[in-house]
């Protein structure tokens, strides 16, 4: 993005207050064409926020703006605009190709296979658009969800927790439909509480913690700057001293301690290789894993870090 | 617009809710044959029992209740299941939005109200076409404007149900039959007004107790489009949940 390329999505100074709770604190954020991801633990604010940018809520104060109109009361921007909201509920009596087509109805699309046939294909559920949606798996129906925020080929595109209930296949396809999305020059904006799964697609993210913005930016540096805070992960073994000694000898873990009922803490600044790693070294050592666990509530710990910075 | 009429048409016509309001819709034909078979043959009675049972069983109980119990739903299930965002979401004008579930609940209870109000006055007046007419007209006005303050009802509160049972029974049950003036605010009383005022030789009793006829189509008119007006304007303001 260039210093002087005009935002798609444009968050001034929005608040959200519910009663005495503020649940959006003069969040300010501009959000481009590309894959944006807009992360934060539980209660953070981010589907209030996100209610508020796609217009489904007022805000107490501010305004945004996408595509330079305003976001609140003004349908005709739905025309460009596919949100997918964290609610998994849909029509149960309907099929999934019913349900698609209802959504394309909606946005005045007219004749509706084409564009549906489109949508189906893109989530890969040809084969069961014909099942009524009471009998699909909780990821099917994302992914039908997804197919109906998709059929009018929106120009930006809002999902709120889009991966609740997918498999790791389902993630891996949604993570190519995404990115072929961003190809074509439109604006995603995706939330999510667990930082792996925007990781790995989003090349911008917004932090949230406790209703304000915590950071924004480059994922990659943002990311350098996570990776210095220690990770504790608890890992309960049949060979306790083993493991440890194990782990010990690797280079991304800091420190390796045996507490009550033989558990090991393990801290360590690379979550990813150690999570990698573990299985791996409880199997090269004849090493029965029990459990493995992390003891800070990661997100958390890892927000108020950077909002501590 | 015709996707949400039929999406909704879907949602009101569970098994259960189809069953209540056909069983309170059968009620005043069933009580009506059996008058019809079992008492005297004075005309008058006949007349006076059949008004009795429209005026205080059809419009002031049954019409509400059925009216209340499809369209405060209309949007109440949305609201409860979280599925108007994927109505509100979209370009459509808000009023392409109310009108549709407005019409669901009305196409539902409407003509079932109007079977069981035109069979009951046929059996009551002798198969006479004016009385028969003039309810016909007088209960499609009631439907029509309950169904726009129940659509907007059930758009504001969750809780639409209760809310509406409780104007019902006290504001156009209990209230609106004791004190007169309250006539000039209650669906009940504009049904009456019209019903008496097209036909007043057929329904003698009710000719002092209803206000005036043109008032009536009115006061209907305005609750009709007032509460419309309403529930447009609650789907632009509302937080979509």
């Amino acid at each position: 993005m260039s210093a002087s390329q005009e935002p798609v999505i444009n968050v001034q100074a929005v608040s959200k207050w519910f009663g005495s709770v503020v649940a959006v604190n003069d969040v300010s954020l501009q959000v481009f064409p590309g894959i944006t991801g807009l992360l934060g633990p539980n209660g953070a604010g981010k589907s209030t926020l996100l209610h508020m940018i796609t217009g489904k809520a007022s805000c107490s104060e501010g305004e945004v703006t996408i595509l330079g109109q305003p976001a609140r009361d003004n349908p005709g921007l739905y025309r460009s605009v596919g949100v997918m909201s964290e609610h998994e509920a849909v029509y149960g009596f309907q099929t999934g190709r019913q349900f698609v087509e209802f959504a394309a109805k909606l946005h005045g699309l007219h004749p509706v296979s084409e564009p549906v046939d489109r949508a189906i294909g893109l989530v890969g559920l040809e084969d069961v658009q014909h099942r009524t949606l009471a009998t699909y798996s909780r990821g099917m129906r994302q992914r039908m969800r997804l197919a109906a925020a998709l059929v009018h080929d929106p120009q930006v595109l809002v999902m709120d927790e889009p991966l609740n209930g997918t498999d790791p296949r389902q993630r891996l396809e949604f993570h190519d439909t995404m990115v072929h999305f961003a190809e074509q020059g439109r604006t995603i904006l995706i939330s999510s509480h667990i930082l792996e799964e925007v990781e790995s697609i989003a090349t911008r993210i917004l932090l949230m913690v406790s209703g304000k913005l915590a950071a924004a930016g480059d994922f990659r540096a943002i990311r350098a700057k996570l990776d210095e805070q220690a990770y504790q992960v608890r890992v309960v073994t049949d060979s306790p001293r083993k493991m440890a000694s194990a782990l010990a000898g690797t280079d991304y873990v800091d420190s390796v301690s045996i507490g009550e009922n033989s558990e090991l803490t393990v801290l360590s600044r690379n979550v990813a290789s150690l999570q990698r790693s573990i299985p791996q070294l409880a199997q090269e050592h004849g090493i029965r894993l029990l459990r493995v666990e992390p003891l800070d509530d990661s997100l958390e710990s890892i927000f108020s870090y950077v909002v501590d910075r | 617009m015709s996707a949400i009429f039929w999406v909704s048409i879907r949602q009101l016509t569970g098994p259960w809710r189809i069953v209540l309001v056909l069983l309170l819709a059968a009620l005043p034909v069933g009580l009506a044959v059996i008058v019809h078979f079992v008492a005297d043959d004075d005309p008058s009675f006949h007349r006076d029992f059949t008004t009795n049972l429209l005026d205080h069983m059809l419009i002031t109980g049954i019409l509400p209740i059925i009216t209340m119990a499809l369209a405060t739903s209309a949007f109440g299930n949305e609201l409860e299941d979280r599925t108007l965002g994927y109505l509100s979401l979209t370009p459509l004008a808000r009023w392409r939005i109310f009108l549709p579930k407005m019409l669901a609940s009305l196409v539902i209870c409407g003509p079932l109200l109007l079977i069981s109000g035109i069979t009951a006055t046929l059996l009551g007046f002798d198969g006479e076409v004016r009385p028969t007419v003039a309810v016909a007209v007088a209960l499609s006005v009631g439907v029509l404007s309950y169904s726009a303050i129940f659509t907007w009802a059930g758009l504001v509160t969750t809780r639409a149900l209760p809310f509406a049972l409780v104007y019902v029974l006290l504001w156009e049950g209990v209230i609106s039959s004791f004190i007169r003036g309250v006539d000039y605010l209650s669906v009940r009383g504009y049904t009456l007004a019209i019903m008496s005022g097209l036909d007043k030789p057929s329904f003698p009793a009710l000719g002092e107790q209803v206000i005036e006829f043109p008032v009536a189509v009115v006061g209907a008119a305005i609750v009709t489009v007032l509460f419309l007006f309403l529930g447009v304007r609650r789907l632009r303001r509302m937080d979509v949940p």
